[in-house]
């Protein structure tokens, strides 16, 4: 049985309330123990103290420049994603060519590992924003064009025959009906990609760059800077995190009848 | 066709089905899901159709619709073959069918800005005005999950009266009620029909719901559905909760049932 636990003492129950906040604490103190009292030294594994200490090793305005070059680079590869996704998969919804030409060749290149096209597309395009925001895109805009495509293909037979009661345009049967249908989905799909497009970013600064946390952190690991390595991995964390929060607002803001009833 | 063998003028038929049949596939042994169905709907009547679930109904009112092209036969409105959907004729789905995105009143005028991407001043005067008459103007600003499923209903119906059809074909409105809204929305059906008097084609498993709410009662068999009576409904109007209690209403469901549980009775 899945009984929720109710704890009967004041202190007791504050601490069942923040129990997740309390784990992560408890973990990261663990792993400080571990660090100080294991003797392991801060080139193999620093402890939270160093890393924390790490963050002030690095001038503040190097961090900025840093964390703007992958989040540049992730939002536009994730902007040029979402210019090519849609429109591609309103084509393939309309045209059942289309769907059969393109669809093969979207899985052939969803199952062609990004990691090892990297390299590649960096000697085609060259070490600059291009190549990566290209590699970023390559990585999210496959989970773009199936959420919008099953959304708009999900679209209840009904709606689609009030369209057609109507002898409405085809174009308005998409973008009144099938795409506002398919919101839902589309914004799961972006908060798939969202994610992938950071990952896109630092795969593309492992490849070639001059800046941006993934640079950095390779950049660190590579002079034994470990704790500094750890600090850019927390903030690559964040970033994601956030990113994938403002998703959720978006959608919240502008489109509060897509979101699962609470009741 | 044999069209000197219609009884009924022409003229005055509104509707008028001849020999209807329909088979979704296309090969001769391939079973038929309607068949032989004869129809005239006059002008402002109220015509429903009853028969167990699969028996083609809603496959005859895609037909009326012009969503879908008989394979046998002919349907025609105001004397015009139907080969696609017409201005003059209005929809109420099942289930509402209303857009969860727009709001009562932008589902209302849905279908003109879907048919033109625009509406006019008037025409929102006009949706206002049909929410009143359906007693929703409070609710004209709320989204649809925001209101009970037989307020839901009215909107569809009020949508479908938007741009004023001479037919209003009704698919089922009322089967995803519960027993007490369904009754409810019924006498509320009559109230809007009484003033927006229009020819209505109405599809339903309810019996009940088909002799309180109609003039004639198509009856139709299993599938492949073909008419095993046309049955006059000669309650007086306006019908109320009475009328379920009279002993004539009670007559008139018992011969319906007697067709739907005695499935082989020749037409």
């Amino acid at each position: 049985m899945n009984q929720t636990y109710q704890p009967k003492t004041w202190l007791g129950q504050q601490a069942n309330r923040f129990a997740p906040g309390l784990f992560f604490i408890g973990l990261v103190l663990l792993w400080e123990l571990i660090c100080r009292f294991g003797n392991v030294p801060n080139y193999i594994l620093p402890s939270p103290a160093a890393i924390f200490m790490a963050f002030f090793d690095v001038e503040f305005s190097r961090w900025l420049t840093h964390l703007w070059a992958t989040l540049r680079v992730a939002l536009m590869g994730f902007g040029l994603s979402i210019l090519i996704a849609i429109p591609l998969s309103i084509g393939m919804m309309r045209s059942e060519l289309m769907n059969r030409v393109l669809y093969p060749a979207l899985i052939v290149i969803q199952s062609t590992p990004v990691v090892a096209v990297a390299p590649l597309i960096i000697v085609l395009l060259g070490t600059d924003d291009p190549s990566r925001v290209l590699i970023t895109c390559l990585i999210t805009f496959f989970p773009l064009v199936v959420s919008t495509t099953t959304g708009m293909l999900e679209t209840p037979p009904e709606m689609i025959e009030l369209s057609q009661s109507l002898r409405a345009p085809r174009y308005r049967e998409t973008w009144q009906i099938r795409i506002p249908y398919a919101i839902p989905h589309i914004f799961s799909g972006l908060r798939v990609s969202i994610t992938l497009a950071i990952i896109g970013a630092v795969v593309a600064e492992f490849v070639a760059a001059e800046e941006g946390l993934g640079y950095f952190i390779q950049f660190s690991t590579s002079f034994f800077k470990i704790p500094q390595a750890f600090a850019g991995l927390i903030f690559l964390s964040v970033i994601s995190l956030l990113l994938f929060k403002s998703i959720q607002w978006i959608q919240a803001w502008f489109f509060p009848w897509s979101l699962p009833k609470k009741k | 066709m044999e069209d000197k063998n219609t009884t009924d003028g022409n003229k005055s038929a509104y509707v008028s089905m001849k020999k209807v049949g329909h088979k979704f596939d296309p090969r001769p042994d391939a079973p038929m899901v309607v068949q032989d169905i004869d129809l005239d709907i006059h002008r402002h009547e109220f015509v429903a159709v009853v028969g167990p679930s699969g028996c083609g109904k809603s496959t005859l009112l895609r037909m009326v619709a012009g969503l879908l092209i008989p394979s046998h036969g002919e349907v025609s409105v105001f004397n015009r073959p139907v080969t696609e959907p017409r201005d003059d004729v209005g929809i109420v789905f099942q289930k509402a069918n209303l857009l969860p995105w727009l709001t009562v009143r932008k589902n209302v005028l849905f279908p003109l800005k879907h048919k033109y991407g625009r509406y006019s001043p008037s025409d929102e005067k006009r949706a206002n005005e049909l929410l009143e008459m359906a007693g929703l103007t409070q609710f004209a600003d709320k989204m649809p999950d925001e209101l009970s499923g037989g307020m839901q209903q009215r909107v569809g119906i009020v949508r479908a009266l938007l741009l004023n059809p001479d037919i209003l074909l009704m698919d089922e409105p009322f089967s995803a009620l519960d027993a007490l809204t369904r009754e409810q929305i019924g006498f509320d059906l009559l109230d809007i029909w009484k003033k927006n008097p229009k020819t209505v084609l109405f599809i339903t498993h309810s019996i009940s719901e088909a002799v309180l709410l109609s003039d004639r009662i198509l009856v139709m068999s299993k599938r492949p559905g073909s008419v095993l009576d046309l049955i006059e409904v000669d309650l007086p109007r306006p019908r109320s909760s009475q009328t379920i209690n009279s002993p004539r209403f009670a007559e008139l469901t018992d011969i319906i049932r007697g067709y739907i549980y005695e499935p082989n009775v020749p037409a």
